[in-house]
């Protein structure tokens, strides 16, 4: 039965109906801590935003293209409650106004003690360097677009829940996320089953531009539901991703590699594992100009049956190679040109450009 | 055209010229090197004495709360201050863009609050003595009484 949540506003508070106890306690506290500390609103509420646009040459066409517009704001609330909101703004075709508006990230953040938080929401789950790192900002992207994984439908993009997370501890800057929320398939409302997906994420920082992390991911999902992109889960899923990165920024050579052991068991169908893999380069020849590349490898078991995408081949291999150019911290021009594979057929090659702003 | 460059080279001007500017580039670069920085805080929160790795880490959003349980804030000045283009090259070993960059990632990765950025050194002292948990980094010109000046590895300045 969907428990329906109705909150009656008035100055005690109280009169609020089928809501657990942890969560009217956690509301009270917000809005007591909100309400005695009106000075922080007023002095670090920040309203920033993101746009990309570019063009795009292939299969002997030209076009431009219009990337997403990123509203990020944050504000910090109290000395210990702090706030994040992501919306996107990005076209779709199924849209009746060809846009859409989607809510990609919506924390309320609890510093709890020292380097240690409690946050709830909708967050990007801290399951790779990437995911944790970039978000929907293509001026920090390192490239023009995102690694292959991202496109996979079983890849846990946003998970909507409950994370306990700590930064910077000790010599090594040792970091942690323990995440228990919807998992895939769910919405951001309710939840589609009775199992919850877990994440567990770990870094160290041994020196200045340097992280080292691995991450373990627990998921079941229903038979029947619509994980992302429109594809259809045909059996109940047990999933697991396994993932290492490697990070170094340092002040010449640039370098990103993260591998996901992707292992899924179905009803009737034994355990299979995928693994995808990228690695990214770059060169600091000017603090300005930065040529990179990239390689994406995705490999699924021959008999791969949980996806219907067109990635779902044996082998898809992507490759990049481009130049990036910091106008300022703001600012940022991106050519590439990509080459897809599937097996060891060419799947299709473009030139892409992007010109990617913050304001 | 080219009579115009023989007249400015046989003038004897060209020589004088290049070295005025080379002078004034050491005269600059020399004075740019000896802009001493305090590191100023209020009085509840910050320590009195940090060694530089501490004071990096704390500018860098790598520490959330003082031991006395005070939320860090960061005072800073603007990147278009010539202090704070002195703060991004001693305390953060970055350019003004890397810095703002960095900052700006930060943010919007959710791991740290933003810092405060002041037009004027008046300014950012006058918030560091109303704040709790606050610090910040001037020049050598420490002009408000509530606040207490951190000593750095022993030394008064940076």
């Amino acid at each position: 039965m969907q428990h329906v949540y109705v909150f009656e506003f008035n100055l005690s508070i109280t009169r609020m109906r089928h809501v657990d106890t942890f969560t009217r306690l956690l509301i009270q506290v917000a809005f007591f801590t909100a309400a005695s500390s009106e000075s922080f609103c007023q002095n670090n509420t920040q309203i920033r935003g993101f746009v990309d646009a570019g063009t795009v040459f292939r299969d002997g066409r030209f076009a431009f293209n219009l990337g997403e517009q990123d509203l990020f704001i944050t504000s910090d609330l109290s000395d210990r409650f702090s706030f994040l909101g992501e919306s996107v703004f990005k076209y779709n075709i199924d849209s009746e106004t060809r846009f859409s508006v989607s809510i990609e990230r919506v924390v309320l953040k609890y510093n709890y003690k020292g380097n240690h938080n409690a946050l709830l929401g909708k967050h990007h789950t801290p399951i790779n360097y990437w995911n944790d790192t970039y978000h929907h900002g293509r001026v920090f992207f390192p490239t023009i677009s995102r690694p292959m994984i991202f496109s996979s439908v079983l890849f846990p993009l946003h998970t909507t829940g409950i994370s306990l997370q700590g930064l910077n501890l000790g010599k090594l800057k040792f970091g942690y996320d323990f995440m228990i929320g919807n998992g895939i398939g769910s919405t951001d409302l309710w939840d589609n089953n009775n199992n919850k997906s877990v994440t567990l994420a770990m870094h160290i920082k041994p020196r200045t531009g340097m992280r080292l992390g691995m991450s373990y991911y627990h998921d079941v999902l229903s038979k029947g539901v619509d994980p992302h992109h429109g594809q259809v889960i045909h059996h109940n899923l047990t999933e697991q991703l396994v993932t290492a990165s490697v990070a170094n920024f340092g002040d010449k050579l640039e370098l990103l590699v993260e591998s996901t052991m992707m292992l899924t068991k179905g009803d009737s169908i034994p355990m299979q594992s995928a693994l995808f893999t990228y690695a990214y380069a770059g060169y600091k020849i000017t603090d300005k100009i930065i040529p990179y590349i990239r390689i994406d490898n995705l490999m699924y078991p021959d008999d791969h049956e949980t996806e219907g995408s067109i990635l779902e081949t044996k082998q898809n291999t992507y490759y990049l190679a481009g130049l990036r150019y910091q106008i300022n911290y703001l600012a940022v021009v991106k050519i590439e040109y990509q080459r897809q594979y599937t097996g060891s057929n060419l799947l299709g090659n473009a030139i892409t450009t992007q010109f990617a702003i913050g304001f | 055209m080219k009579i115009n460059c023989l007249h400015y080279m046989s003038s004897g001007t060209i020589v004088p010229r290049v070295v005025f500017v080379i002078i004034l580039m050491l005269l600059m670069t020399k004075g740019h090197a000896q802009q001493s920085l305090a590191v100023i805080a209020n009085e509840k929160g910050p320590p009195s004495e940090l060694s530089f790795v501490e004071l990096k880490s704390i500018f860098m959003g790598e520490r959330q709360r003082w031991n006395s349980g005070n939320k860090v804030l960061i005072a800073l000045l603007k990147t278009r201050n010539k202090i704070g283009i002195e703060v991004c090259d001693k305390v953060y070993n970055m350019k003004p863009d890397e810095m703002n960059k960095y900052w700006l990632a930060l943010v919007f990765q959710g791991k740290a609050s933003a810092p405060y950025f002041f037009n004027s050194t008046t300014e950012l002292q006058d918030f560091v003595a109303e704040n709790p948990g606050a610090i910040g980094i001037i020049d050598d010109n420490v002009t408000v009484s509530d606040i207490k000046q951190i000593t750095i590895d022993g030394k008064k300045s940076l």
